[in-house]
């Protein structure tokens, strides 16, 4: 009855975790996974945006989140958050960064806080796919133009045209209604005395 | 014993494989054929005219950088200078610009010296390449709709009139021998099928400029055709534009683009009949919709464009008298 729940004591994160993580071959077995993961990770903040293997980036992205997110959450004012931070950030002036920069940027935001592309990767050469991590709200121009915004492309040229047609045609079918509504009551009223007067009879 | 079976099976696909390219044979009549060859002679001569090889100077602005690159005069093309960059602007790249002004097919030879630039869809003032596509779109239409009829039908390609992508459905004019052709949603569903699998098939559209005699010669079976070539002949000095996809040929100003590869999602929506020709014929207005491929709309929208598309296109009829001889070119 009296137990907490469960769902609000960690962060709930905005990303797809893979149920399982990955092991990231590596001769120091887990640690040397975590110091590989906690490099990325600082990397990400120092940078905001970085391009890297998928499966490093993908690995790194759920800590990331969760570093911002619990940020967001305690504050600095929070021992175990600062541990994290403290843990994952290499660099210690990065620290300043989370806490002063990064959690009022994402305070507000109700998606996530990274965002991940896949990244074409060199032919002839590794074939491990390629992936960029960013942060969102980077100073950096965006990766994939919005191609929506422009309106000269031959979809958007066709869209707009419908629109106007639309428009053109409710215009003329309200400019119908009202002639008939103006012609209207002469003939209801001949027509209203039509039918009452074998009533009154 | 399973491999008796096997070669039997294997015999009769072959077997059946024959009398399928038998038909087709029959069916792809003499006068398409010696169109076709026609086009190739003209196009081995025209190669073969070019004697003594020139070089240009071909400056190339746009990403990654400007280059100037030197070329072959008559024989390179906008798409051997994009094979000089990369295989990502040979892929993209639906039409070149020459000059800054001058819209010019991937593959047309380049005459001379010039600056040049490569289109694709996405640029930010992309009316050019949005006009040769809707072109194209309309072209492809005509190969289409030779590929679905039978011969009993007796389809004869009119024109189709310049592209207008406000109008909202791309046009081409034909006339049938029935009077009565009410397609069912089935049969627009297949002439639809031809345009989606012509563009899988990645067909290069190829462009001859050849004199007025040997388009007469070449659209000598085709009565329509022949009736329009001395007024387009006349604007053109003496000179008419063809273009080619697969085995189909067909009159046009162009540009058009570089291959049926950059035509999207396609849809036929609608067969207008416009008037009577002679005893037993008809005119057909056919209308479509399309969008280059790789460009994304959610099937609620491009609904709205197709019933947009089903409504009667207001361009110049076939069957009209020209108003004006100068616009008596199609398009």
């Amino acid at each position: 009855m009296n137990q907490a729940d469960v769902s609000k004591l960690i962060s709930q994160l905005r990303i797809v975790v893979r149920p399982k993580n990955r092991n990231l071959k590596n001769p120091d077995g887990p640690e040397g996974r975590l110091l590989k993961l906690r490099k990325t990770v600082t990397a990400l903040v120092k940078h905001e945006r970085i391009e890297l293997y998928y499966n490093r980036a993908d690995e790194a992205r759920g800590y990331a989140e969760l570093l911002i997110s619990n940020a967001i959450r305690h504050g600095d004012r929070h021992k175990p958050t600062m541990e994290l931070a403290d843990y994952w950030l290499l660099e210690k002036q990065l620290v300043h960064k989370l806490f002063k920069v990064l959690v009022p940027r994402y305070d507000n935001y109700n998606v996530s806080y990274t965002r991940m592309y896949k990244a074409p990767r060199d032919y002839p050469g590794m074939y491990y796919k390629k992936s960029v991590l960013e942060l969102r709200g980077n100073p950096y121009p965006t990766l994939c133009a919005d191609q929506t915004q422009n309106r000269n492309l031959l979809h958007n040229v066709l869209l707009d045209e419908a629109r106007k047609e639309f428009r053109r045609e409710k215009v003329a079918d309200l400019a119908n209604k009202l002639n008939v509504a103006t012609e209207a009551p002469k003939k209801t009223v001949e027509e209203s005395s039509d039918t009452i007067k074998p009533t009154a009879i | 014993m399973s491999a008796a079976s096997k070669i039997h099976k294997a015999t009769w696909c072959a077997f059946r494989n024959l009398e399928q390219y038998r038909t087709k044979a029959k069916f792809s009549s003499s006068a398409i054929g010696t169109r076709n060859e026609l086009f190739n002679q003209e196009q081995r001569r025209q190669q073969d005219a070019v004697g003594r090889i020139e070089k240009i100077e071909i400056r190339y602005l746009g990403l990654p950088e400007d280059v100037t690159l030197l070329m072959n005069k008559h024989i390179s093309t906008p798409y051997n200078c994009a094979q000089h960059l990369s295989e990502g602007h040979c892929k993209r790249s639906a039409l070149a610009l020459i000059d800054g002004t001058i819209p010019w097919d991937m593959h047309r030879p380049l005459q001379e010296s010039c600056t040049l630039q490569l289109l694709p869809f996405n640029v930010s003032e992309p009316h050019v390449v949005n006009k040769a596509f809707w072109r194209t779109c309309s072209f492809l239409l005509g190969a289409a709709l030779h590929k679905s009829f039978k011969s009993e039908a007796n389809l004869q390609l009119h024109s189709f009139p310049g592209p207008n992508i406000k109008s909202g459905s791309f046009v081409h004019d034909i006339v049938l021998s029935s009077q009565r052709w009410q397609p069912s949603k089935s049969e627009l569903r297949a002439i639809s099928a031809e345009m989606v699998k012509m563009s899988a098939q990645d067909i290069l559209i190829e462009r001859l400029d050849v004199q007025q005699e040997l388009a007469y010669e070449m659209f000598k079976d085709s009565r329509y055709k022949s009736e329009q070539l001395p007024s387009i002949g006349k604007q053109n000095q003496g000179r008419v534009t063809l273009y080619r996809v697969g085995e189909h040929i067909d009159i046009s100003r162009g540009p058009m683009v570089a291959s049926t590869r950059f035509l999207g999602k396609c849809t036929i929506g609608v067969s207008h009949k416009l008037a009577n020709e002679g005893s037993s014929g008809a005119f057909y207005r056919i209308q479509g919709i399309a969008l280059p491929s790789g460009y994304m709309l959610n099937h609620f929208a491009f609904g709205l464009l197709e019933q947009r598309a089903q409504k009667l296109n207001s361009a110049r009829l076939p069957h009209e008298p020209f108003e004006e001889p100068q616009q008596m070119q199609i398009s």
